[in-house]
């Protein structure tokens, strides 16, 4: 006969939440690209440890936005671009929208960046080694397997842990680092803030909440199961900041002691090579090739993928060529212009990757406003609308973002 | 001031709505069209009557219905006058179908394109008998539209002879969710929903959201509701059958073949698949029940209960009778089976031999001996090998002492292997 199991052993959780495991571990992973190391690695170069406080706030802010974002997937089944369709309107829409393209065809660049930067410490040109990591990822997702590939970069981002090595040959001073944790310390100056709205702005990117709510939805996760992934994107935070811990401590420790300015992460690599020695730098570049080939795969399309959904557009890479052509010419598009921008001799990179940063700064209190709202609306969420924490953190978070934004706008007009 | 015949609904959100005596009652938010087809017997395609408007005054929402009502544009704003008007209530509206809250912005299915569509606008109609709705736009002209730059960017593109594309459907091709009482309107559509192929509505089904799935899946009748079931990826199929009511989804599992009833009850919290299979008609849930005893990766958890088999001893036309009342489905009738008394398989029979055979002739003349067979509890990957080897549509499944179980059809198989790879 069919028969009652038992209560649910200890290995039958653990099983339940390796199953449930992905949305968040993958959200917090490809949080930590090219982008958000040359951020980390600026950020402890020029500033030391004063500034590893920020993280713990982002922490928080984090493990909240992710959490409304899969509660929204989980209750709704749509994804975030759907609902802010169907509940906006059109024009809202379509300034999101616009915002994203903009500010992740910046990011795909920045990407690109990594790649190239990357190899160069290992002495591979940006002419060969561009153009090849784009061909691949473009075949990869169009004619390839992609959740194989999303596995494989999945176990790779293991290798974003190699920057604790790279941080502990260092020899960091592991007491000045409790204290500018315990005791953060704020300069109201330009430059730390918009270094403070950096570090904030590239650990929580507006597109990581479509993506964080459309990977729960494929994967098809129930109410029930809401304690595991809940797990699932603390778990995927805590990786997000360690990694951001570790890489700024690297910097502090060797690049801030010796006075070394740098701009890219690329610089902190090589940098790192007569302090550290050439394994910490290999490593370095390493953690940064594999950071920059994961976010320039999922950006893109993830990208094309919401601007599609959002217009009703078909989308989705099970689909054929001539199904969901609007798709794939997006797709195409974001990486080619993004390797281009890199190709170019002079690129501008560092504005580039400047604006994009602001553009996702404008961007990301519109995004979380209209994740607030929809996530009180009793029509779309049932009983589950948020708690009133959730809406204090919540609400919280985007005061201040829009606060730090503004001043980080207005800031170069005053001057 | 020009009276419009035909024009776009989201032209007129947010307009200013005037009555008879060119007072003004209010803003328009919303419309409610009929779901009723006008004349059901005549050939003409499905468009829903506008039965009222949904005015919006210092803050508060209230339905109105008309004598008659017309769209007028001057100065380039429009205008909704309607004559007579009368305060109903929101009740009376029950029966409608609200234009703004279910089909602007949402997702509805496109039955002809076999796919879900996201709704731009939507196109009306004043002729004498009223204001009607005649298709939704879901083209890029619409989209901008809505944004309002589409004046500006078709002259542009007129200049280098790029046409922006307008794509409308009809009314009558399109089934839409009503969200104020879930339901799927347009009842002429939603039986329209039944002509597609039951991959394709699953697949409409997998790109809905939660809600609208439920929904679009509990307009279908059991048949079609098992076949749409069985094509569903397992975790849609709990999230469905979850989401109805005992009886239902016992119903509809009642139609699915044992196998594949018994390979969604597996992915169901234990708890609920008891309380499924105890409402579950007896035989079915028996069946059901065994199946659900089988390890995982067993020929048994993969096999088809439904199968016919007959005596040695009968003659063809006792067999052909006897499909003739039973009316099978085609690969229960392309793979016959021979029994002894025991139950015990001996043979198999082949269609082409029973049709061009005498009908006289017993079945021992043109059966075929010691077919090949598995064990219920074979591997699963034991098959694919077995069936190309030897070219069969199904392997006969027997237990040890040889008596016939079912049997694996080749399609099963596939899918097993698909699923696979796709796990890797």
């Amino acid at each position: 006969m069919f028969k009652l199991k038992s209560r649910k052993s200890f290995f039958k959780r653990l099983l339940l939440f390796i199953a449930i495991l992905g949305p968040g571990i993958i959200t917090g992973s490809v949080d930590n690209d090219a982008g958000g190391i040359t951020t980390y690695s600026v950020a402890g170069a020029v500033y030391g440890y004063s500034l590893l406080w920020t993280l713990i706030p982002s922490f928080i802010v984090l493990v909240v936005i992710q959490e409304m974002n899969a509660r929204m997937g989980i209750v709704t089944g749509k994804g975030l671009a759907d609902l802010i369709r169907e509940n906006a309107g059109v024009k809202v829409t379509f300034f999101i929208f616009i915002g994203l393209l903009i500010a992740d065809i910046g990011n795909t660049t920045t990407e690109f960046a990594g790649v190239a930067g990357s190899m160069e410490v290992f002495n591979v040109s940006k002419y060969i080694s561009v153009p090849i990591v784009a061909f691949i990822v473009w075949i990869l997702v169009v004619k390839g397997n992609y959740k194989i590939a999303e596995r494989l970069f999945l176990i790779f981002s293991v290798s974003l842990l190699m920057y604790v090595v790279s941080a502990i040959m260092g020899k960091p001073h592991w007491g000045e680092i409790g204290t500018s944790i315990i005791h953060p310390k704020m300069e109201f100056d330009g430059k730390s803030l918009a270094m403070i709205i950096g570090l904030v702005g590239t650990t929580i990117a507006p597109w990581m909440q479509f993506y964080m709510q459309s990977s729960v939805i494929e994967k098809g996760l129930k109410m029930r199961q809401y304690k595991y992934t809940l797990l699932d994107i603390i778990v995927g935070c805590i990786a997000t900041v360690v990694v951001a811990f570790f890489i700024i401590v690297a910097c502090a420790s060797t690049l801030h002691e010796n006075n070394i300015p740098i701009n890219e992460a690329k610089d902190a690599a090589l940098a790192l090579k007569p302090l550290a020695g050439k394994l910490a730098s290999e490593v370095f570049a390493f953690g940064l090739f594999i950071a920059s080939i994961f976010s320039a795969t999922i950006l893109p399309l993830a990208t094309a993928f919401y601007v599609c959904e959002a217009f009703g557009f078909e989308a989705g890479i099970d689909k054929k060529w001539e199904d969901a052509r609007e798709f794939y010419v997006l797709y195409t598009s974001i990486i080619v212009i993004g390797a281009l921008i890199i190709l170019m001799p002079n690129a501008p990179l560092i504005a580039i990757s400047l604006w994009s940063q602001v553009v996702n700064g404008i961007l990301l209190p519109v995004v979380l406003v209209c994740m607030i709202l929809l996530v009180n609306n009793k029509k779309i969420m049932g009983r589950h609308v948020n708690k009133p924490a959730n809406n204090i953190i919540g609400w919280v978070t985007v005061i201040i973002l829009i606060g730090l934004s503004g001043m980080l706008l207005i800031m170069p007009l005053i001057k | 001031m020009i009276s419009k015949t035909t024009f776009f609904f989201s032209r007129i959100v947010g307009c200013k709505v005037y009555d008879g005596n060119n007072s003004f009652i209010g803003r328009l938010v919303d419309i409610a069209v009929s779901t009723e087809h006008l004349n059901p017997d005549d050939n003409e395609p499905f468009r829903p009557k506008v039965k009222a408007i949904l005015i919006k005054k210092s803050g508060k929402e209230n339905f109105f219905k008309f004598s008659s009502i017309y769209v007028a544009k001057g100065n380039g704003r429009y205008m909704v006058y309607c004559n007579e008007p009368k305060f109903i209530a929101k009740k009376e509206t029950k029966e409608n179908l609200l234009l703004k809250e279910s089909i602007l912005d949402q997702q509805i299915v496109d039955i002809n394109g076999r796919k879900v569509v996201r709704v731009n606008d939507i196109r009306l109609v004043t002729i004498s008998e009223g204001v009607f709705a005649i298709a939704v736009d879901v083209g890029v002209e619409g989209l901008l539209r809505r944004i309002g730059i589409v004046k500006p960017l078709k002259f542009i593109f007129s200049l280098i002879r790029i046409h922006i594309p307008a794509e409308f459907i009809l009314f009558d091709d399109i089934a839409a969710i009503d969200h104020t009482n879930l339901s799927i309107k347009l009842s002429k559509a939603s039986s329209k929903l039944h002509t597609l192929h039951p991959s394709d509505l699953a697949d409409i089904i997998e790109e809905l959201g939660k809600v609208s799935k439920t929904t679009v899946f509990s307009a279908l009748n059991e048949e079609k509701a098992a076949d749409v079931l069985e094509e569903l990826e397992p975790h849609e199929q709990v999230h469905i059958i979850e989401n109805m009511t005992l009886e239902k989804a016992a119903d509809v599992l009642e139609k699915m073949p044992a196998n594949e009833a018994a390979d969604l009850l597996d992915e169901l919290e234990v708890e609920k698949a008891e309380m499924l299979l105890g409402e579950m008609e007896k035989e079915s849930s028996k069946e059901v029940r065994e199946l659900l005893e089988y390890p995982d990766k067993s020929v048994g958890s993969l096999m088809n209960t439904e199968v016919l088999s007959f005596s040695e001893n009968i003659t063809i036309d006792e067999v052909l009778n006897k499909l003739r009342i039973q009316k099978p489905d085609m690969e229960v009738l392309y793979n016959l089976f021979v029994v002894d008394k025991n139950e015990k398989l001996i043979a198999t029979i082949s269609l082409r031999d029973l049709v061009i055979s005498q009908p006289q002739t017993p079945i021992h003349e043109i059966m075929k001996r010691d077919p090949i067979s598995v064990y219920d509890y074979d591997e699963v990957d034991s098959l694919a090998e077995i069936i190309s080897k030897y070219n069969m549509l199904a392997i006969p499944v027997t237990d040890k002492e040889n008596k016939l179980e079912g049997m694996v059809v080749i399609d099963d198989v596939v899918e097993d292997l698909i699923g696979k790879r796709r796990t890797v």
